[in-house]
């Protein structure tokens, strides 16, 4: 316990270092970037808007120091508000991110990368506290290696035309999946399972939705309420439906397989109807929870803007179809994914490890 | 026929026929959260303090995901004071990374979003980004607090001779999977939810150095991180909790005391 505790210290403080190393960054910027040495704010009055929101506005005179251009200093000025939906109000020891215009400088944005560099090095600490560093390190490798190749697939989306979006990502889910699941299970029967069944539910949950879909001719469906729209929403919204249904499907499946290949560690020689059961059991207990956790992230993700319609004066009916539409059509279908995941999973784990009563039992 | 209420419908069906009566209840949960989540926003928009609405209804939903599942007492009861725990740090965490980034709020990017509405609310947005990343985080730490205690009571029970050590090996391998997956969960959950904004960026051309500091991007990341963080420590100490309450109490921690 004592050692647990002095390891967790020392990550608290290599976050620490990260944070005030990349504090001192600025000579790796282009653009120039300066800190914030001196403050002064200035009310501004209130104003008050068609809804009766009664805002404070203010006005702050900045005195920064441009870190990567000789430790010049500047004036500048920002103006903020009192709800901060648009505005920034900065503090003395702030660093920002300025763009140069004309003679002088112009505030482009916070630097947010220390604040980056302090969270993914605690991450990063804990994880190689509680995990051995040959498992976190092949974990570690898998994030890093799924996140360029969805950023090249990406890429390709951008730079190709006429691509063929659903197929083209569809792929690269089931390929993101497999390497995974290889990096995080290794190359073992136990992820050919897992890799399986995930791929078998997410088509399942995929085609039930494009089914329903041509069903109702996709009456209540909002496309057009997509965010950062580029392109056509549709084929993007399905892919993003794919990725986000492999990745619920994948967790519930491979706690499944991992309890009934424990269950065959401890004891290999277990009739087929004992791992069914086990497998819906252990997939009982996490369905609920895990479409609970799908249903927060995007629920949380929507506050901000739900209270901003609201003190717009809009109704909620209006909010949920414009806010929470396709949040909502994702949810259902990845909730689907994850309760068909359950008996797919344990009818092909139970297959497998029938076929093979004698495994080595050791691990 | 409303194609969304055709899947819900779907849903239901699948739920009761594959879970049975815990698929009701798992119905409920999402219904009572939803309900939960719609007294947060309401309460907020009235003016009362974010971070003691998010306290409060936080602790609302963690009963809900946990006490609703229908398992053992005993795995719930370790599940509960597994996330209560990681809640409170997550939380302190989420209010650290808040403070020093303000990344709450809108940018340019959302011009299209915000066209017509006043900006002006009067409400201070800053409090916000603490409520998303602490609301989002919740779900995924009372999952991975449930799956790792509910798996190593499975084990307890179908091996009756597994020593206390044994049991921390099993534990540890269960734990490593598990994280793994989770981890991966959200991982992919972020990037499929973010498709969209990262394409923008990639057709607009941003540099490295406006990606590593996007408000919009960077609220994302520290959520997911945030999560992450969250469900490593809660499969941290809820294996902890059950090894130790194992090596107290040996197998009687199977006996089911109704509740």
């Amino acid at each position: 316990m004592k050692k647990r505790m002095q390891a967790v210290l020392i990550v608290l403080l290599c976050s620490l270092a990260a944070f005030v190393l990349a504090r001192f960054d600025a000579a790796l910027y282009q653009q120039p970037v300066g800190q914030v040495t001196k403050v002064q704010n200035m009310s501004q009055g209130t104003t008050k808007d068609e809804h009766d929101n009664e805002d404070e506005n203010f006005q702050q005179k900045l005195t920064v120091k441009v870190l990567n251009r000789s430790d010049q200093v500047v004036h500048l000025q920002n103006d903020w508000t009192k709800s901060a939906t648009m505005s920034t109000k900065y503090r003395k020891g702030d660093q920002l991110l300025l763009k140069e215009s004309g003679h002088g400088y112009q505030i482009d944005q916070l630097k947010r990368d220390a604040v980056l560099a302090m969270l993914v090095t605690f991450f990063f600490g804990l994880l190689l506290c509680y995990v051995r560093f040959k498992k976190s390190s092949w974990l570690l490798l898998s994030l890093l290696v799924n996140a360029v190749l969805f950023w090249l697939g990406l890429v390709v989306d951008v730079k190709v035309r006429g691509l063929l979006v659903l197929p083209f990502f569809s792929g690269l889910a089931v390929l993101l999946a497999a390497l995974s699941l290889v990096f995080v299970l290794g190359r073992r029967q136990q992820a050919l399972v897992t890799w399986l069944a995930t791929v078998l539910t997410t088509a399942l949950s995929l085609a039930a939705l494009a089914l329903v879909m041509r069903l109702t001719g996709g009456r209540g469906v909002h496309f057009e309420t997509m965010s950062y729209v580029t392109q056509v929403p549709a084929p993007i919204f399905y892919s993003q439906a794919v990725i986000g249904i492999l990745g619920a499907v994948m967790d519930e499946s491979s706690d499944i397989v991992a309890g009934l290949y424990g269950l065959h560690r401890e004891n290999p020689n277990r009739p087929f109807l004992d791992y069914w059961r086990a497998g819906r059991s252990i997939g009982q207990e996490i369905l609920g929870t895990l479409t609970n956790v799908l249903f927060m992230i995007f629920i949380a993700e929507t506050v901000p803007m739900v209270i901003l319609l609201l003190r717009n004066g809009n109704q909620f009916g209006y909010i949920l179809d414009q806010v929470m539409n396709l949040g909502i059509l994702q949810t259902v279908v990845s909730a689907l994914g994850i309760v068909w995941a359950v008996p797919v999973t344990a009818f092909i784990a139970a297959f497998f490890l029938r076929q093979q009563p004698q495994e080595e039992g050791s691990s | 026929m409303n194609a969304i209420f055709v899947l819900c419908l779907l849903l239901l069906l699948s739920l009761l026929l594959i879970a049975g009566g815990p698929g009701l209840r798992t119905f409920l949960a999402l219904a009572i959260n939803f309900c939960l989540i719609f007294a947060l926003i309401i309460l907020i928009n009235w003016g009362f303090s974010p971070y003691a609405v998010t306290a409060v209804i936080a602790v609302m939903i963690l009963a809900v995901a946990i006490f609703l599942s229908g398992s053992r007492g005993r795995v719930m009861a370790i599940a509960w004071k597994t996330s209560l725990l990681v809640l409170v740090i997550t939380a302190a965490l989420a209010v650290l990374v808040q403070w020093l980034a303000q990344v709450q709020g809108y940018t340019l990017e959302n011009s299209d979003e915000l066209e017509g509405l006043s900006l002006n609310i009067g409400l201070s947005f800053t409090a916000l980004p603490v409520v998303v990343m602490v609301v989002s985080a919740l779900g995924a730490v009372a999952e991975a607090a449930m799956a790792v205690t509910a798996d190593l009571f499975e084990v307890v029970e179908r091996s009756p001779e597994i020593q206390p050590a044994a049991l921390r090996q099993q534990g540890q391998l269960i734990g490593g999977q598990i994280l793994g997956t989770a981890v991966n969960t959200l991982f992919f959950g972020m990037l499929g939810a973010n498709m969209p904004l990262l394409i923008w960026y990639l057709r607009l051309h941003y540099s490295w150095a406006t990606l590593l500091n996007a408000k919009l991007l960077l609220m994302e990341i520290f959520s997911t991180v945030l999560g992450m963080i969250g469900i490593l420590l809660a499969i941290w100490l809820a294996e902890g909790f059950v090894v130790k309450a194992y090596q107290q109490e040996g197998r009687k921690i199977l006996d089911e005391t109704d509740l």
